[in-house]
């Protein structure tokens, strides 16, 4: 009990650290309020024209389609919350060493500096970008209770699974030594297999096969698709195992694949 | 010696450099591959469901992606690490540019090279000479010579706009996040031909941050999808215009920041 309490108010000092940080950058956050007011203005217009020109081609409302595309991009600014520039940096700076030297768990460091990532994106950013969704598009307010509920378990459960899809890419860079040559890409996989940019039942069959094997669609399509009650009741539950399932396995991934990192420094730096 | 020289003689150097980083130059190729099949099968996906895209055809929305992708790939061979620029303040690399008797700039420039670009340079050659057969253009002299225009015109743009966006860390000391939410704007640009999007859109691609002059404008030209009599029928046309201000404004805020420097310490 005591060692839990300890660990948490690690985990928060971290989390606050992070929070702080972000807060001084006024510039920043009214560079983020635009362009998230930008994404959604411009993926409300995209899904609108093409409704207009095939009304029958999407399975649900335009209502649902107009929600489904502007939570994929305020979803964006709460979950996006980079482990991966930052041991990027870390890596390239050297200043890696003092991290690890710190006793405490890496994984369990960088997961409290996401979370305090996230809390800024939720605490700050969420509120007037929704306020901007329901005043300026037709954003939909969650159904109900039950809806609302099972969308926020999802939420959580995809910040971990992002968070550690973005670790892993971390740990891939004390390899590469670069993160900046694949972060295009990264973020391109990314858009495309998690259903922001399309909603994988709008993709071909064996695309959306694949897409469905992968941990990505577990970030934006299963907690977009049960707010918009395209996944509800029994179906909603079984996607929240499928999510909590992949944060098991990406959890013990990334904690296999820096332990090998790890050694594979310690080598380097002789 | 004057800037030029010592830029090139800097590229050469950086090409060396480059050489010795294995594992980066493979996952740079990949991530070429995935980020272009990624952006294809999106916009297949988009134009089968949905026959096209606001008139635009699948192989017309090859062609727009390619135009861009083109002049994408220079930025990405010389010009990548601008965005980079906040690591360098924050290291205090930069420093050592300022030392040197010469341009800082150009210092900064001949810094590193990127092979991306070539992955993306072949790319892009593919899909825009199989966009040109399935769409049976018969391009003349001017056609040609514009297209030339416009893929330099593009590689300035990106260049010029990725360097002002990176410059925002002189003042607030970070800019990745700016340069992120500039990569996502691309991207959006890229996926979905601009005459979609609602008017505030248009406007703020076409005017303020105009990446629709990458490929979008020129675009319209060079596939004959000008309307001679709508009024903005004059900006297919002006994508160098477009490029040449961008350089001239970007040198300023360049000069500005510059003026605004002073040393983390690092």
């Amino acid at each position: 009990m005591g060692q839990g309490v300890y660990y948490l108010k690690i985990f928060w000092a971290f989390a606050r650290q992070v929070f702080h940080g972000n807060a001084i950058y006024r510039f920043e956050f009214w560079m983020r309020l635009f362009w998230v007011y930008l994404l959604m203005y411009s993926v409300y217009w995209v899904w609108k024209t093409l409704y207009t020109q095939t009304p029958g081609a999407f399975g649900i409302s335009l209502e649902q389609m107009v929600t489904y595309a502007l939570l994929g991009m305020m979803l964006d600014i709460v979950l996006d919350v980079g482990p991966e520039w930052y041991i990027a940096t870390q890596v390239r700076t050297g200043a890696i060493d003092t991290d690890l030297m710190k006793p405490l768990d890496f994984h369990f460091h960088m997961l409290a500096r996401s979370a305090g990532e996230m809390l800024f994106g939720l605490g700050i950013l969420a509120l007037p970008a929704c306020a901007i969704g329901y005043f300026l598009f037709d954003l939909q307010p969650p159904g109900d209770a039950i809806t609302s509920l099972l969308f926020a378990a999802s939420v959580i459960l995809s910040f971990f699974v992002f968070f550690h899809i973005g670790f892993l890419l971390g740990a891939l860079t004390v390899i590469t030594l670069d993160i900046r040559s694949i972060a295009w890409a990264y973020y391109a996989l990314i858009s495309f297999f998690s259903g922001q940019m399309i909603p994988l039942w709008l993709f071909p069959d064996f695309l959306r096969k694949i897409s469905e094997a992968l941990p990505f669609q577990a970030i934006y399509y299963i907690p977009i698709s049960i707010y918009i009650k395209k996944l509800s009741g029994a179906d909603a539950l079984q996607k929240l195992g499928l999510q909590a399932f992949w944060v098991v396995v990406l959890t013990c991934i990334s904690r296999w694949a820096w332990s090998r990192v790890h050694a594979r420094l310690t080598v380097q730096g002789g | 010696m004057n800037g030029l020289t010592l830029y090139f003689r800097l590229i050469r150097l950086a090409v060396q450099a480059r050489m010795q980083y294995r594992a980066d130059f493979l996952t740079g190729i990949i991530g070429v591959i995935v980020m272009n099949t990624v952006t294809v099968s999106l916009i297949s996906i988009m134009v089968s469901r949905f026959r096209n895209l606001n008139g635009w055809t699948m192989w017309e929305m090859v062609f727009l992606y390619c135009l861009w992708l083109l002049g994408h790939s220079l930025y990405s061979f010389f010009f990548w690490h601008i965005s980079a620029l906040e690591d360098y303040l924050v290291e205090g690399t930069f420093d050592q540019f300022l030392m040197r008797p010469v341009s800082p700039f150009v210092m900064f420039l001949g810094r590193e090279v990127h092979y991306m670009g070539v992955a993306d340079l072949t790319f892009a050659a593919l899909g825009l000479s199989l966009a040109y057969r399935n769409l049976h253009l018969q391009w003349n002299g001017i056609h040609w010579l514009f297209f030339g225009l416009a893929v330099i015109a593009g590689t300035l743009i990106e260049t010029t706009l990725v360097l002002m966006f990176a410059c925002i860390s002189f003042w607030t000391g970070r800019s990745r996040r700016a340069s992120r939410l500039l990569i996502r704007l691309n991207m959006m640009v890229q996926y979905y031909p601009v005459d979609i999007f609602g008017y505030v859109f248009r406007i703020i691609v076409t005017g303020f941050i105009p990446v629709a002059f990458m490929n979008y404008y020129p675009a319209l030209m060079l596939l004959g999808k000008l309307d001679p009599q709508s009024p903005g029928g004059w900006l297919g046309y002006i994508s160098p215009l477009v490029a040449l201000t961008l350089v001239i404004f970007s040198a300023v805020v360049w000069r500005l920041a510059l003026r605004r420097y002073s040393s983390s310490g690092g």
